[in-house]
């Protein structure tokens, strides 16, 4: 008689395990079967007839789906780019502080307590081409006379959306950042003083390889909520004007709730998702191998 | 001595340059809330002006009264969403918590095959988008009846917390020293009470840290929020501030002040926990 043995660390992530195999995987499952019906939910029959690879096949071929998912992942890149260099240059900027320094690190934490739905909100009124600070700025300093249609153009509503994801997640950088600068030893530095190198060559030397595994865990912490777009899109202009600002998320849950194809939406969330789960791991081998750089140079 | 006071004149702009760099930052960080919360306190007829009026001139809390009196302003029910955010939020962290706290411990203290695949595993689950997590759940929760009920959207956030919560945890336990523990057990102690009374207090702060991050994320969270709630049962604050948005007339203050509502829990909780925050994120940053 085998007594069935359950070793401590095993029972002690079954709670976690359960609930994500509930919640999440066994959803996942589903929405993967899905991918391959077409589903209505208006039809719930239509669960059952399986059309293989069809819905895919309309994906990929749908001039729609590749505008948006060229869009998203342009959007992710110049966001995730510019979040890096502002945050590192915020963090430097707080590090040089000499005087209030704690005041300076709490005021940086600012954006991250806005919610995206909030940030998307904040910058829709701030954009407004009618009540807008923006504009009303512009024009009372005389720049321009006419109101800009921000949120309006499509081109102008994806440059706001940038400025509003951007305004957001610098501060998950700078922070982590700034971890990293505080807590580097000061040897290295003053040993690249004294053998003489310029404070460029110091800082790209030495200061960067150091704070590089804090600026990846940034990146895989951003990579894990870069859905968050959704939420600001959602409220700006809802992927507006004529599909101009649409992306992936919002094209999805469109397709699903409001066209009601379950099915299709879902084929095009699996590719949304092997995207998501593209960008953490690339960011987290990333992570992994500047620690290994750092780990063997000191 | 020409070349000194050349340095000196160049440290004195260096200076100066680092100054103006640091408020133009905190500017741009700080004026858009500021702004809101400005609007939030004025008339409408002083917001839409044309041209535009920079110094308010009569502030109020008008928006504010009449949005938390009767049954709120354009018929929106802020004081139920209100409730319902934090039913949701504060049972979602708790459960988060405990599940959260067995799984970092496990993940600190033990070593065992394919720990680092399941870490990972963990986090990946993280990154499947709202949105598209939205759908499968949409029809499993209409097929069970539990769409639009405080339960159903607990359970998704507890999902949605755990994995994040490990990470944070695990940070935490790993920075309280082995030996105190073990130490504690040759004193006599058993090993639960060993973690109770000696390794628990000491994780305490970070593990509080990680339930404030799980009670914002919950706060905070729209895109599963917009689609498994229907009527004010169960819909949150993020998703009333979007029923605002498309009513008719924009009610530019009264949205305004729905923003501060919701802001402030955030910041006070989030002013409280900052410190433990950063570290226990980075806590495996350099040494793996």
């Amino acid at each position: 008689m085998g007594k069935l043995r359950i070793s401590t660390p095993t029972l002690l992530l079954l709670p976690a395990m359960i609930v994500l195999a509930a919640v999440i995987v066994l959803p996942l499952l589903l929405s993967l079967w899905s991918s391959f019906t077409p589903f209505r939910l208006t039809k719930p029959d239509t669960l059952y007839v399986f059309i293989g690879f069809r819905n895919y096949v309309t994906a990929m071929s749908d001039p729609i789906f590749w505008t948006a998912f060229g869009r998203t992942v342009f959007l992710l890149t110049v966001a995730l780019n510019l979040e890096m260099v502002f945050g590192l240059g915020l963090a430097l900027l707080v590090e040089k502080a000499t005087r209030g320094q704690r005041i300076l690190r709490t005021l940086m934490m600012f954006p991250m307590m806005f919610s995206p739905i909030l940030v998307g909100f904040q910058f829709k009124f701030l954009f407004n081409d009618n009540v807008g600070l923006v504009n009303n700025a512009l024009q009372s300093l005389g720049l321009t006379d006419q109101a800009i249609p921000w949120l309006i153009d499509g081109n102008l509503a994806l440059f706001a959306i940038i400025v509003a994801e951007v305004w957001s997640s610098t501060s998950v950088f700078a922070i982590l950042i700034l971890a990293g600068l505080m807590a580097m030893p000061k040897e290295p530095l003053e040993a690249a003083k004294v053998d003489g190198c310029t404070p460029w060559q110091s800082f790209r030397f030495v200061t960067l390889p150091f704070i590089m595994p804090f600026a990846y865990i940034a990146m895989t912490i951003r990579s894990l909520d870069v859905a968050r777009a959704y939420d600001i899109v959602k409220i700006m202009t809802d992927g507006g004007p004529a599909r101009r600002t649409e992306l992936l998320w919002t094209l999805i849950g469109r397709t699903a709730y409001s066209d009601a194809k379950m099915g299709f939406a879902n084929s095009m969330a699996y590719i949304s998702i092997l995207l998501s789960i593209f960008f953490t791991f690339y960011f987290f081998r990333k992570l992994a191998a500047s620690r290994a750089s750092i780990a063997a140079e000191w | 001595m020409a070349s000194n006071q050349a340095h000196r004149l160049r440290k004195r702009l260096l200076s100066v340059a680092h100054f103006l760099g640091l408020a133009l930052a905190m500017t741009i960080i700080l004026l858009p809330g500021l702004w809101i919360v400005i609007s939030s306190l004025r008339p409408t007829v002083e917001i839409m002006a044309k041209p535009p009026i920079w110094i308010p001139q009569e502030l109020s809390l008008d928006a504010y009264t009449s949005m938390f009196g009767k049954v709120g302003q354009g018929g929106i029910p802020v004081w139920s969403y209100f409730r319902n955010s934090l039913i949701i939020s504060v049972t979602s962290t708790i459960i988060a918590i405990i599940i959260g706290m067995s799984g970092g411990y496990a993940f600190a203290r033990f070593s065992f095959k394919g720990k680092s695949g399941l870490f990972l595993g963990f986090m990946l689950s993280r990154a499947v988008p709202g949105i598209a997590l939205s759908l499968p759940l949409f029809i499993i929760f209409a097929r069970i009846g539990i769409i639009d009920t405080h339960f159903g959207l607990i359970l998704a956030y507890v999902a949605l917390n755990v994995p994040f919560t490990i990470w944070l945890i695990d940070g935490f336990f790993r920075q309280v020293p082995k030996d105190l523990a073990e130490a504690a057990q040759i004193d006599g102690c058993t090993r639960w009470q060993a973690f109770w009374q000696v390794e628990f207090p000491l994780a305490g702060p970070g593990i509080a840290s990680a339930g404030i991050f799980a009670f914002l994320t919950s706060w905070n969270e729209f895109a599963l929020a917009s689609q498994l709630t229907r009527s004010v049962n169960s819909k949150t604050l993020p998703v009333g501030l979007l029923d605002y948005t498309s009513e008719f007339t924009i009610d530019w203050r009264g949205m305004c002040a729905l923003a501060v509502v919701m802001i402030v829990p955030a910041l006070t909780l989030t002013f409280m926990v900052q410190k433990h925050l950063v570290s226990g994120l980075t806590s495996g940053a350099v040494k793996g």
